[in-house]
């Protein structure tokens, strides 16, 4: 079931924390609200939910308005961040109350929750208290008491984000396989943006109350429409250099130490002040001698493993961030050269943050 | 033996000593009112004293129990014509428990309301009840004694059970709303929504899901009820006047009136009436725990 965002308002008092929101979000598909905290994406899912009134404007599933119904008439599920087990059932309970409450006859709620149960590997704790389990089991109870109902939209807000490090890598791939079978809407809440990227059809990023942009991760991270999302999507983050756009017919970008032609931009008012996106994979280090866009000093050298990352200044305090191959041999306070794929910058104006394109 | 095993022996020693005398103040008394209690009167005041009855009777636990007034005749104080106190026995402990779980039952009800309504819905004054309910229970309650009675004797309540229940609603409705208020509080909200979405109605999450995760809070609440009704000899005394509806303190108390008292009796009544609280804290002390515990740290 598709659903519909028109026009969404919401104000606690005074303070407005969502402004003029519309999106739509097609059926089947797992749609993630990013954002940093406080950016009212946790509001947005409960207003989807029921539990939080609509200020002004109107929320669609399919073609019925659900404004005013509750949380219990929307057919959908929802996994909390702290799972919200009720604590005094065991798990079979827990996962039957949505269809014990709703009059399901017992043997085809028992079979359901056999049946999730055996789904989430869980059968052998359907006897035990919430209090009981690990945190990775509780995780699973609550996905389980969400999936047993078979709902039209699953609600997530930040349910992985209680998890150890590695349990949250594994459940990530699982929640994204669990979606394929149930084929239900999924909107899911977080504010990491890995996990946003590993595992949603559509990514809306949010930031003060306002959908920065909506597409798919391919699109938020290859085509950042503005430079909130520039900055917030990748990792390491984007490079951003403040500078000068010069030149009608050639776009240059000209910086104090750096100057560089942009192929991709064309038709562009001269003398503006913008901001040169590049992300750290799209530089290149050279040797002293060889050609180069800018030239510096090696400031700071991170292994990651596989990458190196290196922080080259090449201004007073201007540093540029640099990723290589493990191997490359590069030592702080060396002097090296930067090379930019120029194709892969992007260009934002610095009043607006609106990106520049061709 | 080491350095190290003496100070560890030691200290244990030491605890255990301790432990031991606090043990032994606590349970003298309890344990010489029921020694007295099964001694024949001839012993009760018998040099050197004894701990365990020679001669052990049940006599005082009989007279009590189906209220034989002719065993009394010969020493003990008649209080009107032809009665003594101890006929009343029986029935001044089904006043007592009357008045415990009627108070208690109010006191719970509308204190785990009262608490939910506080800490679930948003209204002006919502944060500061608590603390002046807390407060109210700060305050000594024979300060509360006679300008209650005065209502009562304006509602014509006086002398009854009823206005006792009403009493000692007053005095522990505020502690019992604080009790609750703190444990609600520490009720993730999260769990009630996960229940609205799961299908339930707001009557359905309270009963379903509240309830029965506030339990050990409202069994602490009512454990602290239950117990301040039960001692209470203060307003039993000022509120009541007729021997048949009086409360197990009070009446207890008619039973040192004139020149002698039975002390056999009075320890068996004594021992009758620590009974029932005594077994209701063995029963329900895991919980009592747990509900005093809770304000403090989040599940």
């Amino acid at each position: 079931m598709d659903v519909k965002l028109e026009g969404i308002n919401k104000s606690f008092g005074q303070v407005q924390v969502l402004k003029d929101i519309n999106l739509v979000f097609p059926s089947r598909k797992f749609i993630t609200l990013l954002g940093p905290s406080g950016c009212g994406k946790t509001t947005l899912l409960r207003m989807i939910a029921g539990l939080e009134p609509v200020t002004s404007g109107g929320i669609r599933f399919g073609e019925r308005v659900v404004n005013e119904l509750a949380p219990r008439d929307r057919n959908i599920a929802m996994v909390f961040q702290s799972y919200a087990l009720y604590p005094q059932m065991t798990v079979r309970r827990n996962l039957g109350y949505g269809l014990r409450v709703r009059k399901t006859p017992k043997a085809e709620m028992d079979a359901a929750v056999e049946r999730v149960a055996a789904i989430l590997e869980i059968s052998h704790l359907l006897d035990r208290k919430p209090a009981q389990l690990s945190g990775g089991q509780r995780q699973r109870v609550a996905l389980g008491r969400a999936m047993v109902r078979q709902p039209d939209i699953f609600l997530m807000d930040e349910p992985l984000s209680n998890l150890d490090a590695k349990l949250r890598v594994t459940m990530r791939a699982e929640l994204r396989r669990f979606h394929l079978d149930l084929g239900a809407t999924t909107i899911y809440v977080t504010h990491d943006q890995l996990e946003a990227m590993t595992m949603s059809d559509m990514i809306a990023v949010m930031h003060g109350g306002i959908v920065q942009q909506f597409g798919t991760p391919a699109e938020v991270y290859g085509q950042p429409a503005n430079l909130f999302v520039a900055g917030f999507i990748g990792s390491p983050p984007m490079n951003l250099l403040a500078g000068e756009l010069r030149g009608d017919d050639k776009p240059t970008f000209a910086s104090p130490g750096l100057t560089v032609q942009l192929p991709n931009l064309v038709a562009h008012p001269p003398s503006r002040d913008v901001m040169l996106g590049i992300r750290p994979q799209d530089l290149d280090l050279v040797g002293d001698h060889e050609p180069a866009d800018l030239r510096g000093r090696v400031w700071v050298v991170e292994l990651l493993g596989s990458e190196k990352l290196v922080e080259v200044e090449y201004a007073e305090r201007k540093r540029v961030t640099v990723q290589v191959r493990a191997e490359t041999s590069v030592n702080v306070d060396d002097t090296v050269g930067v090379r930019l794929n120029a194709r892969r910058a992007h260009v934002f104006d610095i009043k607006s943050g609106a990106t520049l394109r061709s | 033996m080491t350095r190290i095993e003496f100070w560890t022996l030691t200290r244990r020693l030491a605890s255990y000593a301790v432990l031991s005398a606090v043990t032994f103040i606590v349970c003298f008394p309890l344990v010489w009112a029921l020694s007295t209690s099964l001694k024949p009167k001839s012993e009760i005041f018998a040099t050197p004293p004894t701990l365990i009855p020679h001669a052990a009777t049940t006599e005082n636990y009989k007279a009590l129990l189906t209220g034989r007034p002719q065993y009394f005749q010969s020493g003990g104080q008649q209080v009107t014509s032809g009665t003594t106190p101890a006929q009343f026995f029986t029935r001044w402990f089904v006043n007592s428990v009357i008045v415990t779980l009627g108070s208690t039952l109010i006191s719970i009800t509308i204190s785990t309301l009262a608490a939910y309504s506080l800490t679930r819905f948003r209204y002006w004054g919502r944060t500061v009840v608590p603390y002046f309910s807390l407060l109210g229970y700060m305050v000594p309650s024979i300060i509360f004694v006679f300008p209650l009675f005065l209502v009562m004797v304006q509602l014509n309540l006086t002398d009854s059970l009823l206005s006792l229940v009403l009493g000692y609603v007053c005095i522990t409705l505020p502690f019992c709303m604080w009790l609750m208020w703190a444990f609600m509080r520490s009720i993730p909200i999260e769990i009630e929504e996960a229940a609205l979405i799961d299908g339930a109605s707001r009557l359905q999450v309270f009963r379903q899901v509240v309830l029965p995760t506030a339990l050990p809070g409202i069994i602490a609440a009512a454990i602290f009820s239950m117990i301040v009704s039960w001692n209470d000899y203060l307003f039993g005394r000022v509120f009541l006047n007729s021997l048949d509806n009086l409360t197990l303190t009070v009446g207890v108390m008619l039973f040192f009136e004139g020149t002698h008292v039975d002390w056999g009796l009075l320890m068996a009544a004594s021992v009758l009436m620590t009974v029932p609280m005594a077994i209701l804290f063995m029963a329900l002390q895991r919980h009592l725990v747990a509900g005093f515990g809770a304000g403090a740290v989040k599940g």
